[in-house]
């Protein structure tokens, strides 16, 4: 169970590299376009083939539901794996991942708070690493061996 | 296990289940029955207007009481001869473009954009329509014609789908001069995108003279945006001096903004004329998806052109192998709320009897059991959603809002409305009237209409992808059912 939970903190600090990779590559995508003299416009930026990086943002729109996904399964699994805190560090995951949508939905409406989602990302791969490292703690008065034995 | 331990087990079950539970019954109540009928959809809504008799709070369909009118009912008399025949066959499958290219697709007559149906105002329209091999099945709808309710062409609501090999005649008379467009209202999001569409001209009963006119139907094929399904610009033939109707349809699920080379009038926008448009320089007019505008210039005296922009394609306006010159996109936007003079509109505007609420959000749940982050309405998801019901005669308003991040292109079937306010401000222009209209994010429009077209009507977003994931209301006359049916068992998807 600890391993589980080890390889899902680290699986979401990997997706939050493949979500910042996707949207850099939609971001030059534009760039690019918009460099070639084209205009972009609302159907054209949503549409999977309207330009070269379009795909950046069908991967970051999947990415996010998998993440979303991921932190709640990890926050029932710190339940009922023996971790010291590690349920406290899961729900600080689930908060940073939640707050991460609210700032997207708000970055629509004024963009200046797409610097505060990219921000966040960090926070989101921090506290994965750091919930990952839970995994490895010894609760106190536990017996090594069984720690040594699950992880 | 030491008692601390079942405690501990206990806890994090309890726990468990209060995380699953609620997201499962979510889910399984999201899910769509297999067939259902609209009339059964969400909550009613009177807009504080006076309810039917014995109207039930819970259940829209609690009201269709026996004797009503169906919507079969609602169409256009039998007996008058066509003055306008037309034979529309749909296919699914190859699409040859204007610009050579082939792509997947699906045509009408075998082209995409379809072909252009003309009429004079008054004039009775026969459309009939073949579905040659659509597998999914077909629905025309005359978008921002309003025609009568059994005419209407949405799948699961006005009609059944035309199965491959079936045929459905519309009839409608039509009803006002100006650009509409029709497309189909099955599938639509996937059948619009492919090409099931074409333009619609109606002319007034007496034209305008010396005026030429020029059609620039705006689509998005296979990943490049076209005019007249061609990439670039298109030429067309025009004497300098040459006064040019230029009639655009967004056939797109996002705005587009267009400009010219001249300066230009906005003569109409959503098949209204404006009332004594001015000269727009350096401003371009942004057409919402599904909408229309028709722009005039005039042809310059020199032997140039004339360029028309909608984005990267557009049209080239002036004698044969006339240039024109570039014209980069202002950035700035015509106002319609302050664009042309005032004049009267043919009801009270001040006097509602029915005012709706439509506020536009966004939340996580579950539709037909797909989690995501979906589109609310009155902070509701499909399919609870508010059944917006009326009388016939009532004067209604409508308070638009949007605080969902994005912009939603309205579009209400089989009414036009007129603006009153967007964000507190009166309109000072021309009656701003519109079919399609975009809402951007944190904008709040009151609008008002006449009730005076019976039946039941799609009011939903023109980003045919919103509506797929659920942005669908009904407006909906008092006494009006319909025997039609949507979900899996039905064939009907209008969306």
């Amino acid at each position: 169970m600890r391993a589980t939970f080890k390889a899902l903190c680290h699986t979401i600090a990997g997706l939050v590299v493949v979500q910042a990779a996707a949207i850099a590559f939609a971001m030059f995508g534009v760039l690019h376009f918009v460099d070639g003299g084209d205009s972009l416009n609302k159907s054209l930026a949503e549409d999977r083939s309207g330009f070269d990086g379009a795909a950046g943002w069908v991967v970051h729109s999947f990415g996010a539901i998998l993440i979303s996904v991921i932190a709640i399964v990890l926050l029932i699994l710190s339940l009922f794996a023996k971790i010291p805190g590690g349920t406290k560090w899961a729900g600080i995951l689930f908060g940073v991942v939640l707050l991460q949508w609210v700032l997207a939905i708000v970055a629509f409406g004024a963009p200046v708070v797409g610097a505060l989602h990219a921000i966040n990302a960090f926070a989101i791969a921090g506290v994965a690493e750091r919930a990952a490292k839970q995994a490895g703690a010894v609760a106190p008065g536990a017996p090594t061996a069984e720690a040594a034995a699950v992880t | 296990m030491t008692r601390r331990d079942r405690v501990r087990v206990l806890v994090a079950v309890v726990v468990t289940l209060a995380i699953v539970v609620p997201l499962g019954w979510m889910w399984w109540n999201s899910r769509l029955p297999s067939s259902y009928s609209v009339m059964d959809m969400g909550y009613p809504d009177y807009g504080g207007g006076a309810r039917p008799a014995g109207a039930h709070e819970q259940m829209a369909g609690m009201e269709h009481a026996p004797g009503g009118t169906s919507v079969t009912a609602l169409d256009t008399p039998k007996g008058r001869r066509p003055d306008v025949a037309v034979d529309l066959t749909a296919r699914q499958g190859k699409v040859h473009l204007a610009d050579g290219r082939t792509i997947d697709g699906y045509t009408v007559n075998g082209t995409s954009p379809g072909p252009t149906i003309t009429a004079t105002e008054g004039q009775l329209v026969e459309v009939h329509v073949r579905n040659a091999d659509v597998t999914g099945g077909i629905a025309i709808h005359w978008h921002g014609v309003d025609v009568p309710n059994a005419e209407d062409g949405v799948a699961g609501v006005t009609q059944n789908a035309i199965k491959p090999g079936h045929e459905h005649t519309y009839r409608w008379v039509a009803p006002h001069a100006g650009t509409f467009w029709y497309h189909s209202h099955q599938m639509s999001h996937e059948q619009v995108a492919g090409g099931l569409l074409g333009p619609i001209v109606i002319e007034p009963k007496t034209p305008e003279q010396g005026v030429q006119e020029a059609l620039a139907v705006l689509h998005l094929y296979d990943g490049k945006e076209t005019v007249n399904g061609r990439t670039g610009f298109e030429p067309v033939e025009a004497a300098p001096g040459q006064r040019v109707r230029v009639r655009a349809v967004n056939t797109d699920n996002g705005p587009q903004a267009m400009w010219t080379s001249t300066p230009y009038r906005l003569a109409a926008s959503d098949g209204y004329d404006v009332h004594q448009p001015t000269e727009v320089d350096g401003k371009s007019v942004v057409v919402p998806a599904g909408g229309r505008v028709d722009l005039e210039v005039t042809v310059p005296e020199d032997g140039s052109g004339v360029r028309v922009s909608l984005g990267n394609t557009g049209l080239v306006l002036g004698p044969s192998g006339a240039k024109a010159p570039a014209s980069p996109q202002p950035t700035k936007h015509l106002d319609l709320l302050h664009y042309g003079s005032p004049t009267e509109v043919p009801f009270d505007t001040e006097q509602a009897d029915r005012r709706f609420t439509y506020s536009i959000g966004r939340k996580p749940g579950f539709i037909d059991g797909k989690p995501g982050y979906w589109w609310s309405i009155n902070g509701h998801l499909y399919p609870d959603m508010p059944m917006m019901t009326v009388r016939e005669g009532d004067v209604v308003h409508m308070t638009i809002s949007n605080h969902s991040g994005q912009v939603h292109p309205m579009h209400l079937h089989g009414h036009h409305a007129v603006v009153l306010t967007r964000d507190g401000k009166p309109v000072t222009g021309s009656p701003w009237w519109f079919d399609s209209l975009d809402v951007q994010n944190g904008e709040s429009f009151e609008v008002a209409f006449v009730a005076n077209n019976p039946g039941i009507w799609m009011d939903h977003c023109h980003n045919l992808k919103h509506a797929a994931q659920g942005m669908v209301t009904h407006l909906m006359y008092e006494g009006v059912t319909t025997p039609y049916e949507l979900g899996s068992d039905s064939g009907n998807e209008p969306e």
